[in-house]
C-alpha cells in the first residue's frame, strides 16, 4: 500500500505548478466539479488537469471522488425504431388503417412475425388497441386515444443524443427499463466519473495563493528533452506521479479471432507436412457435383439447397476425355441420361472439394499432402446453428497404401495440436468417400460430445475418371464450428457481426 | 438428413435379448445418429443416412443391430410365400405419364397402430429420398380385402372422379388438383391432361398416383391382407422401394406373395428393363413379369484389398465373419476372396469399396485403432494466402481492427444504401431462389460491407479503423474474383487525408510504390473529394470522404473516409 506525504504547507506552496495553482484556483470558486468542468474553468487541456490532479492529491490538498453513471443510446434497430416507430405503433397503425386480424396485419408487412406478440402486450397495455369477437374471430379495434407512450417519448429523447440515467425523470426511468427490456434497442455503458473537492488544507490553501509568485520555481512533472540535453536533471527533482491512476483506453489494430483460428489450423497443417491450395469459388456444377459421384437428380443439387447464379453458365474447365469419363461412370451406376447443359450451371461452391479435386487430377502426384481452408455456401435459412456462407477446412492425403486407420490418426493428431484430446470416430456416408467416418469430439463447457469433421476415401468412381491412381484420403468440415466452441459462442452469427465490444476485448490467447 | 422415431420398448421386442440402453449405445456404429431421446414416451428420434433407405423403419434398424451385437448373422431371413392370383393390368395409355407399376402381395399379417405409423413413416421417407419427392416413384398401400382383382393401370382426364383418401366426398382429378397436396405434387404430372389411376375390376379407385390414394382401400388396424403397388417413371427406383417394403412387411409377420403384371393390347416384345424410356408411338412388349423379383446380387472382393484400405490383417475367415455381421452373405472363396451376397434390399452397394466399408463396420468401428503416417513431404502455405497476410499484417500496424463479412450480400446494402449503380441485368451476380433478402447477390466491393459493420457500432467508442480482406466478383465476359482490401475510418475528423496516409503507407510498405490519385467520381462518395488509386499505369482502386447520404443511410452519425484496392492486380 502506498500512503501519500502530507503537503508541507509552509516549505512547499512555492513548488506547486502552474497547472496545479489553476485547478487550486478553479476548484475554490466551484467545488467538487469533474475534470471536463475544471478544464473549462481553467482552459487546461484534460490531460493536464489529470496529472495536475494526480499531483494535488499526493500532496492531500484535494480529495477525488470515482462516481459511475450510466450512460444510454440508441443501437441501429433503435433508431430504426425512433423513425418507424416501435412495433406497437406500427401495429396500431396497420389497425387504424383498417387491417383488423393480426393475419392482416402480418400481410401488410409493417410488422415481422416475431414482433407480433410483443406489439399487441404493448398496445393493450398503452390501451391503444381492444380485442372484440365476432363471426370470424377475433378482431382487433383501436382505442380513441393513441397518445405517445412514455417509451415513445424516451425513444425520442434518445434519438438526438445519448442520456445520463442520473438525468432522467421518475417516468423515464420507467419507460427505459421497459425499453430496455426488448432486447437490441438501447445499449447502456458505465462511464466512471472523476469529481473533484478540495481538502481542509487545500481550502487554506487556496485562500492564499494569490499572494504566492505566480512563476516559482518548480518540481519537474516531466523529463523533458530540454532537461536531458541541458544536464539540468541534475538539479531538478521530478515529482511523483499515481502510479495507480487509471489510464485512457487503446484500442489496438487486431486480426479477426476468426483469422486467428485459421493461422492456427493452417500451422498444424503445415506441421503435419501439408501444402495449401486454393481456387474460385464461384464453380461449374461439374466440379462441384458431378466430379464427386453425386447424380444429377441429387437432393442436394436442388435450388433449395444449393446457390445456382441465375442465368450463368460456365464452360466446364476439363477435357473432353474426362468429361467423357465422369458422364460414363455416372450413367453406368446411376442409370440415368447425364447432361452437359446441367454440368455447366454456375454454382456458388458448396465445399472445397472440386479444388481439391481439380488440383488432382490437374497435377497426377505420386503422393501428396494438401489442405485448404475457404469459404463454401449452401442455401439454407440464418439461424443461431447455421449460415449461408461459411468456411470449410479440408485436408487431403494421396499415396499409394494410405489406411483408413491412417485417416483416423491423421484426425486425432488434428485435434490433439488444437487441444482437442478426446475424440471418437463413427460410420457414416458421404456420396464421394468410402469408407466414411465422422469424428465426435467431447466439448467440456457443454459437457457433451459435438459432431466434428467427416472423412472418408475417396470412391473409385471418383479418383478413376480423373486418372488419379493412389488411394486418397481426405476430411474436412466447418471452422466457424470450431471457432464457437473455442470462443464459447451458442450463436454462429455472433463470429460475422462485427461487433467492436466483441472484437475489442476477445484474448489472442485462448489458453 | 432422413428421420425415423422408434418405441423403444418396441425396439427391445425386434432385437431380443438387449435392453434400450445397450442399444442406443450400438446405434452410431451402424451408422445412425440419435438426434434425441423422448425420455417421458421412451421415443429415440434417429437420423439415417439417406444411401440407407431400408432404415426408414425400425425393422430395418433392427434387422442390422441384431448382427452387429451378434444376435443373428448373414442375410437375413426373407422368403416368398409364393404366387397370389392378383393381376395388375397396364393400359397402352399409360405410356406417356408415369409407365412403371409393380406391387406385392402381403397376407395374414397383423397392423398395430404403431406398425401402421412405421410403414407410413417409412413411405414418406422413400417417397422424398429415392422417390425423389415422389417424382421418380411412388407408393401406394391398400386393403387387399377392399379390391377385386384384377385392377388396371390406366390414364384418364380430368374431369375423371373418386372419393379421395380422407375424404367422403366424391371429387373429379382437377379439383383434386388444387388441393394443397395436389398443387404439391401436380408439376410430376406435366400438362398433358392425362392422369394416371389404378382401378379395380368393379371401378373402385385404388389410387392417383403420386398424389393421393381412394378412400375405399385404407388400411387400419383390422386389415389381415395388403396390397401395395408402387408407380414410377423410373423401373429401378420402383423395384429398389418394392424390395424395401417386402422384407419390412416381412419383418412385420406378413406372408409376401408375388403379383403378375401384363401390358394389355400390345404385340411387339422388348426388353422391360430399358433404363431409357421408350420413344412416344413405340409398341410396348405385352409380356407378363412377375413382381416382387428379390435377386440377390453376388460381388467378390479380394481380402488384401479389404486389409490394405483399413489398415488391418484380418485373415478372409475374419473378413467373412465382419461381412456376415453386417447382414450380408460371405464365403471365402479361393485365393484370398471372398464371394459376398447382397441381398435386394441393400440398394446402396454398387462397388467392392462398399463392402469395405461393410467390413468396417462388421468389424466394429470402435476396434479400428488410429495410425499416424509418416509425413513425406514439406509443408508450405500457398502464395496468396502469404500475401494476404502481409497486407493483413500492415493495415493492422496502421490500426485497423479486422471486419469480416459475407461475400453474398444483399442489393439494398451493396446498392441502395451505398447509392451504386445496379449493374445492367446480363452483368449482375444474383443467385437463385435465396431464401432472404440479405444473400441475394455476389457483392463487387468491400466498402458497403464495411459501413454495414460500422452501422452495427454506432453506440461504440470513436475513432473506429476497419478493414477487411476478402474476394469480390465481377462480370465482364466471364466471372472474376478478385481479392480485394478494403479500409474505413470513422471518427468526427475523419477525412480524405487521414485515408490517404494509409493507403500511402501500405502501398510503400507492402510494395514499396508510390500512389497516385486522380480526381474521379464515385456516387459512395463526395465529388471531389474522390479519387482513382493508380500504380504504376493502372487503375487499382478507389478512395474518398464518402457521402453524407451515405452516411445517414447506414445510420451513422460521424463522418467516414474510405479506400479500397483489388489486391489481384497487384500480386499477379
Amino acid at each position: 500500500m502506498f500512503f501519500p506525504v502530507n503537503f508541507n504547507l509552509a516549505d512547499n506552496v512555492a513548488t506547486l505548478s502552474s497547472i496545479e495553482r489553476s485547478i487550486l484556483k478553479a476548484l475554490a470558486m466551484d467545488d467538487l466539479v469533474t475534470i471536463e468542468k475544471l478544464a473549462q474553468a481553467t482552459g487546461l487541456e484534460p490531460d493536464q488537469i489529470r496529472r495536475g490532479i494526480e499531483w494535488l492529491k499526493f500532496k492531500g490538498l484535494i480529495s477525488v471522488v470515482e462516481n459511475s453513471t450510466f450512460v444510454y443510446s440508441l443501437t441501429q434497430d433503435g433508431l430504426a425504431a425512433a423513425e418507424h416507430g416501435l412495433p406497437e405503433r406500427r401495429l396500431l397503425n396497420a389497425v387504424s388503417a383498417g387491417r383488423l386480424t393480426i393475419a392482416d396485419v402480418l400481410a401488410s408487412g409493417v410488422l415481422q412475425e416475431q414482433e407480433i406478440n410483443a406489439a399487441i402486450a404493448n398496445a393493450k397495455r398503452n390501451r391503444w388497441i381492444e380485442f372484440t369477437k365476432n363471426v370470424s374471430g377475433s378482431i382487433i379495434k383501436p382505442s380513441i386515444s393513441s397518445t405517445q407512450s412514455p417509451e415513445e417519448k424516451l425513444l425520442q429523447k434518445l434519438a438526438q443524443g445519448n442520456l445520463e440515467h442520473s438525468m432522467l425523470s421518475e417516468q423515464e426511468k420507467t419507460a427505459l427499463d421497459l425499453l430496455r427490456k426488448r432486447p437490441g434497442y438501447i445499449v447502456g455503458k458505465e462511464i466512471k466519473t472523476t469529481k473533484v473537492s478540495l481538502s481542509e488544507s487545500g481550502k487554506r490553501l487556496g485562500l492564499s495563493l494569490d499572494s504566492q509568485p505566480q512563476d516559482h520555481e518548480e518540481e519537474e512533472r516531466r523529463l523533458s528533452p530540454e532537461l536531458i540535453t541541458s544536464g539540468r536533471w541534475r538539479q531538478t527533482k521530478l515529482s511523483h506521479i499515481d502510479v495507480q491512476a487509471p489510464v485512457p483506453s487503446l484500442f489496438l489494430g487486431r486480426t479477426h479471432p476468426l483469422t486467428d483460428i485459421i493461422n492456427e489450423v493452417k500451422e498444424i497443417f503445415i506441421g503435419l507436412g501439408f501444402s495449401e491450395i486454393d481456387g474460385p469459388i464461384i464453380q461449374s456444377s461439374f466440379w462441384n457435383f458431378d466430379a464427386l459421384f453425386t447424380p444429377q437428380d441429387h437432393p442436394a443439387r436442388e435450388m433449395q439447397d444449393t446457390f445456382y447464379l441465375s442465368g450463368q453458365k460456365m464452360q466446364i474447365d476439363a477435357t473432353q476425355d474426362l468429361i467423357l469419363n465422369i458422364s460414363k461412370v455416372h450413367e453406368d451406376n446411376w442409370g440415368y441420361t447425364w447432361n452437359k447443359d446441367e454440368a455447366k450451371l454456375a454454382v456458388l461452391r458448396t465445399h472445397t472439394t472440386p479444388i481439391t479435386l481439380k488440383y488432382l487430377a490437374d497435377s497426377k502426384p505420386d503422393s501428396a499432402r494438401i489442405f485448404s481452408i475457404g469459404r463454401v455456401f449452401r442455401n439454407e435459412k440464418v439461424s443461431f446453428k447455421h449460415l449461408v456462407e461459411f468456411h470449410q477446412v479440408e485436408g487431403v492425403v494421396a499415396a499409394p497404401n494410405v489406411t483408413l486407420r491412417d485417416l483416423m490418426g491423421l484426425q486425432k493428431e488434428f485435434y490433439s495440436r488444437m487441444g482437442i484430446k478426446k475424440v471418437k470416430f463413427w460410420p457414416t456416408f458421404f456420396p464421394y468417400t468410402e469408407p466414411s467416418l465422422q469424428s465426435m469430439i467431447y466439448n467440456e463447457r457443454l459437457g457433451k460430445w459435438v459432431e466434428l469433421f467427416g472423412m472418408g476415401i475417396f470412391r473409385p468412381e471418383v479418383t478413376r475418371p480423373l486418372q488419379i491412381k493412389n488411394r486418397v484420403l481426405a476430411w474436412g468440415g466447418g471452422l466457424e464450428r470450431i471457432a464457437m466452441l473455442r470462443f464459447g459462442l451458442d450463436d454462429v452469427r455472433d463470429l460475422y457481426s462485427n461487433k467492436l465490444s466483441w472484437l475489442r476485448s476477445v484474448p489472442k490467447c485462448q489458453l | 438428413m432422413p428421420v425415423v422415431d422408434v418405441v423403444l420398448k418396441r425396439l427391445e421386442r425386434l432385437v431380443p435379448g438387449k435392453k434400450a440402453a445397450e442399444i442406443i449405445e450400438a446405434l452410431p456404429f451402424i451408422a445412425l445418429d440419435i438426434e434425441g431421446i423422448d425420455e417421458q414416451n421412451k421415443i429415440a428420434r434417429i437420423e439415417y443416412n439417406p444411401n440407407r433407405p431400408d432404415f426408414s423403419s425400425d425393422y430395418g434398424i433392427a434387422r442390422a443391430l441384431k448382427g452387429l451385437l451378434g444376435i443373428e448373422k448373414g442375410i437375413p431371413s426373407f422368403k416368398l410365400a409364393g404366387k397370389s392370383n392378383c393381376k395388375i393390368l397396364v393400359d397402352p395409355s399409360i405410356r406417356s405419364t408415369r409407365q412403371y407399376i409393380v406391387g406385392l402381395v402381403a397376407k395374414n399379417g397383423n397392423l398395430d397402430d404403431e406398425t401402421i405409423r412405421q410403414l407410413i413413416a417409412m413411405q414418406e421417407d422413400l417417397h422424398n429420398g429415392i422417390g425423389r419427392r415422389r417424382r421418380k416413384a411412388s407408393i401406394g398401400i391398400h386393403n387387399l380385402d377392399a379390391i377385386s382383382f384384377p385392377v388396371t393401370y390406366k390414364a384418364v382426364g380430368s374431369e375423371f372422379s373418386f372419393i379421395p383418401l380422407g375424404s367422403s366426398i366424391r371429387q373429379t382429378i382437377e379439383q383434386i388438383l388444387e388441393s394443397e397436396i395436389g398443387k404439391r405434387y401436380r408439376y410430376i404430372l406435366g400438362t398433358e391432361g392425362r392422369y394416371p389411376v389404378i382401378i379395380d375390376r368393379n371401378n373402385t379407385v385404388l389410387s392417383f398416383p403420386p398424389i393421393i390414394n381412394g378412400n375405399a382401400t385404407k388400411i387400419d388396424t383390422s386389415c389381415k391382407n395388403i396390397f401395395v403397388e408402387v408407380t414410377a417413371t423410373d423401373l429401378k427406383t420402383a423395384e429398389d422401394m418394392l424390395a424395401i417394403i417386402a422384407v419390412t412387411l416381412y419383418d412385420a409377420g406378413f406372408d409376401i406373395q408375388t403379383l403378375s403384371i401384363s401390358n394389355v393390347g400390345q404385340q411387339k416384345s422388348q426388353d422391360r428393363n430399358s433404363k431409357k424410356p421408350l420413344p412416344k408411338g413405340d409398341a410396348r412388349p405385352s409380356l407378363t413379369t412377375t413382381v416382387p423379383r428379390m435377386q440377390q446380387k453376388v460381388m467378390i472382393i479380394d481380402v488384401k484389398q479389404v486389409n490394405s484400405m483399413l489398415g488391418l490383417r484380418l485373415s478372409a475367415s475374419q473378413v467373412a465373419s465382419c461381412l456376415e455381421k453386417s447382414r450380408l452373405g460371405a464365403k471365402v472363396a479361393k485365393k484370398d476372396t471372398i464371394r459376398c451376397i447382397i441381398p435386394r434390399y441393400r440398394i446402396d452397394i454398387m462397388h467392392p469399396v462398399d463392402l469395405v466399408e461393410e467390413v468396417a463396420i462388421g468389424f466394429g468401428v470402435y476396434n479400428l485403432e488410429p495410425t499416424l503416417p509418416a509425413a513425406a513431404a514439406v509443408g508450405h502455405r500457398s502464395q496468396l494466402s502469404v500475401h494476404m497476410d502481409i497486407i493483413r499484417s500492415t493495415m493492422i500496424g496502421a490500426g485497423f481492427l479486422e471486419s469480416l463479412s459475407s461475400g453474398l450480400s444483399g442489393r439494398k446494402v451493396q446498392y441502395e444504401l451505398a447509392e451504386r449503380k445496379t449493374p445492367e441485368e446480363d452483368k449482375a451476380l444474383a443467385v437463385h431462389s435465396p431464401k432472404s433478402v440479405e444473400h441475394e447477390v455476389l457483392r463487387e466491393s468491400l466498402i458497403p460491407s464495411l459501413m454495414q459493420s460500422l452501422s452495427g457500432n454506432v453506440h461504440e467508442e470513436y475513432p473506429q479503423k476497419l478493414f477487411e480482406i476478402g474476394k469480390v466478383f465481377k462480370k465482364k465476359d466471364v466471372i472474376h474474383e478478385y481479392y480485394s482490401v478494403g479500409a474505413v475510418v470513422a471518427h468526427a475528423e475523419a477525412d480524405y487525408t487521414e485515408a490517404k496516409s494509409v493507403l500511402q503507407a501500405l502501398m510503400e510498405l507492402c510494395f514499396g510504390k508510390s500512389v497516385t490519385t486522380v480526381p474521379a467520381k464515385d456516387p459512395t462518395f463526395i465529388e471531389g473529394r474522390t479519387a482513382q488509386i493508380i500504380i504504376d499505369d493502372s487503375i487499382i482502386g478507389v478512395i474518398g470522404e464518402v457521402s453524407p447520404s451515405v452516411v445517414e443511410n447506414f445510420k451513422l452519425r460521424m463522418p467516414v473516409s474510405a479506400f479500397e484496392i483489388n489486391l489481384s492486380l497487384l500480386f499477379p
